[in-house]
């Protein structure tokens, strides 16, 4: 509904003023698949990205060289091999054009491929991310679906008090509650540490499981207010109680009617959620003593091991523009499908 | 005359205090400004001063919270730490809202090309997460939570961008601005009394949200203790020295972890009390933040809900 209105609102206002341009940018869209969207924002976000590196007032050179060696002809021979005495837009396209064959540089100080630190520590971030969302899939699909259907009832009035109560506090503050409640006080999980999937799929859960859960409770508190809010409206629509008349089982009304056209909204929220779900799990990993990428992220920053931030800041961000994709093309299939999102 | 003002009294920035919990966010509200103010003037302790026959003390008359693991008094080091935290998260506040909400409503009235433009860089900053560009900035710019805090203003711009910006649409073809330029009023005139007025409520739930998250991102901040040297203290960072000593005392998290929360639930129950009365809650967006399907905004107007079957 939400989503709707806005979108309704744009078109009218752009195309009663310039329905020519209006079209020609549709046909745009609808051609490039986004493209005119997708290759701005790609361009833009990296450039931020790469240009905060070059903000730094740092001299490279001189900190790579070390305080005896950084002799002005050798800061500048330096700067010349790592190309910092071009302008910055040359910069910028040389280094997205290596980003793009997986070269992000090294790292000053220990010479390792930043690409590599990368790839070691991406997979612990990203495994606690992706349980999260499936966490706040479930736990927030199904305490705002049956809120929905109980409306009123005290089911409903407990989702929304705790929902309210868990936005209040982040997640790494929900983490270190866990472990006091599940890893010290009770013993069930461990408290901390990582073990890869290669090790067993049991113990890899059990030491990601609190991290998630942490990370998925704000995300599921979102979800489950947006969904009652979105499967209210559409089960009050005539096509549902026209379903309901022509005799079909509740069950498939639900699932194959209702929450398909509701789940909209929905998935949105989880778009706009992943960010902060990533960056939660920076603080989870400080709160589990987990390897991941804010172990790398936080003492780079500390030395201005600039390509490294740079490199990180990118991988992160291409992961946040892909899952919008992806939030998008799901968005995309259920119109499609469904017909519309509680509209 | 009579009618105008029982509308504003109805709808007004003021009728927001009838609700029981908009009276009491307020309130606390109040108490975390005082805090912030007179803090740590008002501390019954200094809070650093390291008292070692006094580690690990749970609630008691001396210490009313206990003390730490240097043996300082938790409740004055919460109070003195209010002010940075605080006044970090009001600085990322405002910068998000002066870069988000008046081209949110300026692009509204400068062409379909800007609108694009601005949209498009608005789309770029929410694909960057803000933790992580504070935390990168703090690399740029050196290890400071003022400067930590200028890229999380400028990532919190979008939401203020977006709000203002949908608010504005609605206003600005509504019948009566018409109405208004046709009888010769000036583009400024249009913005300041038929637009302004009617976008602050809007401006003012996000503001309330966008405040609580900045408080939280600050909290996370010095969690991680970026920008704060350890002395000091800060709500983050003494969350982070009870994470080290759970063994000794795995209650201590709770204190802190309690203030940071009631304060972000009573901004939360401030915003939802303006959304009510300013019936301002259909326009805190769910919008995704890449919009590929740009070629549905003109398509979608009369889309109607269908059955799938």
């Amino acid at each position: 509904m939400t989503a709707i209105s806005l979108t309704r609102g744009d078109a009218g206002a752009a195309g009663a003023a310039r329905p020519r341009r209006r079209r020609g940018r549709a046909a745009l869209a609808a051609i490039g698949g986004g493209l005119a969207v997708l290759v701005p924002i790609v361009f833009l976000s990296t450039f931020i990205t790469y240009s905060l590196g070059a903000l730094s007032n740092s001299n490279p050179a001189a900190t790579i060289l070390g305080q005896d060696a950084a002799t002005p002809a050798a800061v500048a021979r330096l700067d010349n091999a790592l190309g910092l005495n071009q302008p910055l837009v040359v910069q910028y396209w040389n280094w997205l054009a290596q980003a793009v064959h997986g070269n992000l540089g090294r790292s000053y100080f220990t010479q390792i491929p930043v690409s590599q630190s990368i790839a070691q520590r991406l997979p612990v971030d990203l495994s606690i991310a992706i349980l999260a969302l499936i966490l706040a899939v479930f736990i927030g699909g199904t305490a705002g679906t049956v809120a929905a259907i109980r409306r009123g009832g005290w089911f409903d009035r407990g989702v929304t008090i705790v929902a309210s109560a868990v936005t209040t506090l982040p997640a790494f503050v929900v983490g270190i509650l866990l472990v006091v409640l599940f890893a010290v006080s009770a013993h069930v999980f461990p408290a901390n540490g990582y073990v890869p999937p290669s090790a067993g799929l049991g113990p890899w859960l059990s030491h990601i499981f609190l991290p998630s859960l942490a990370l998925s409770l704000a995300v599921s508190a979102d979800i489950a207010r947006q969904l009652r809010t979105s499967l209210v409206q559409v089960l009050e629509q005539n096509y549902i109680v026209g379903a309901r008349v022509r005799g079909l089982p509740y069950r498939r009304i639900l699932f194959r009617h209702a929450l398909r056209n509701a789940a909209g909204p929905a998935l949105v929220i989880l778009g706009y959620d992943f960010p902060q779900v990533l960056a939660g799990a920076v603080a989870a990993e400080a709160v589990f003593s987990l390897p991941g990428l804010g172990q790398l992220l936080l003492p780079s920053a500390q030395t201005r091991d600039i390509p490294v931030v740079q490199g990180l800041l990118l991988v992160i961000s291409v992961v946040v523009i892909v899952v919008n994709l992806v939030v998008n093309a799901t968005l995309n299939w259920l119109y499609r499908t469904g017909g519309g999102v509680g509209a | 005359m009579r009618a105008r003002s029982r509308v504003t009294g109805r709808n007004g920035p003021g009728s927001v205090l009838r609700l029981p919990s908009a009276r009491i966010a307020v309130g606390v509200l109040v108490a975390i400004a005082f805090l912030a103010v007179f803090g740590s003037a008002l501390a019954p302790q200094n809070p650093l001063a390291i008292n070692s026959d006094a580690l690990f003390q749970g609630p008691g008359s001396h210490h009313l919270l206990g003390t730490d693991y240097l043996g300082r008094d938790v409740l004055s080091r919460l109070m003195a730490g209010t002010r940075l935290s605080v006044l970090t998260a009001l600085e990322a506040v405002g910068i998000g809202l002066v870069l988000g909400a008046i081209p949110g409503v300026a692009t509204v009235f400068m062409g379909s090309s800007v609108d694009f433009a601005v949209n498009r860089v608005s789309d770029a900053l929410m694909t960057l997460p803000y933790i992580f560009f504070a935390v990168a900035v703090t690399a740029a710019l050196g290890n400071g939570l003022p400067q930590a805090m200028i890229p999380v203003g400028i990532l919190l711009a979008p939401p203020f961008f977006r709000v203002t910006r949908a608010a504005t649409l609605e206003h600005a073809r509504a019948q009566y601005v018409e109405a208004a330029e046709l009888l010769g009023a000036s583009r400024l005139h249009v913005v300041r009394v038929h637009v302004l007025r009617k976008v602050l409520p809007n401006i003012a739930v996000t503001t309330a949200t966008i405040t609580a998250a900045a408080l939280l991102a600050v909290s996370f901040l010095t969690f991680l203790s970026i920008g704060v040297q350890p002395p000091t203290p800060t709500w983050g960072g003494i969350l982070s020295s009870d994470l080290a000593y759970l063994a000794q005392d795995p209650w201590a998290p709770f204190i802190p972890a309690a203030l940071i929360a009631v304060t972000v639930g009573a901004l939360n129950a401030l915003a939802d009390a303006f959304r009510d009365r300013a019936h301002a809650g259909r326009l805190v967006i769910a919008d995704p933040i890449i919009r590929t399907d740009l070629s549905l905004e003109g398509a979608d107007g009369d889309r109607q809900p269908q059955a799938a079957a």
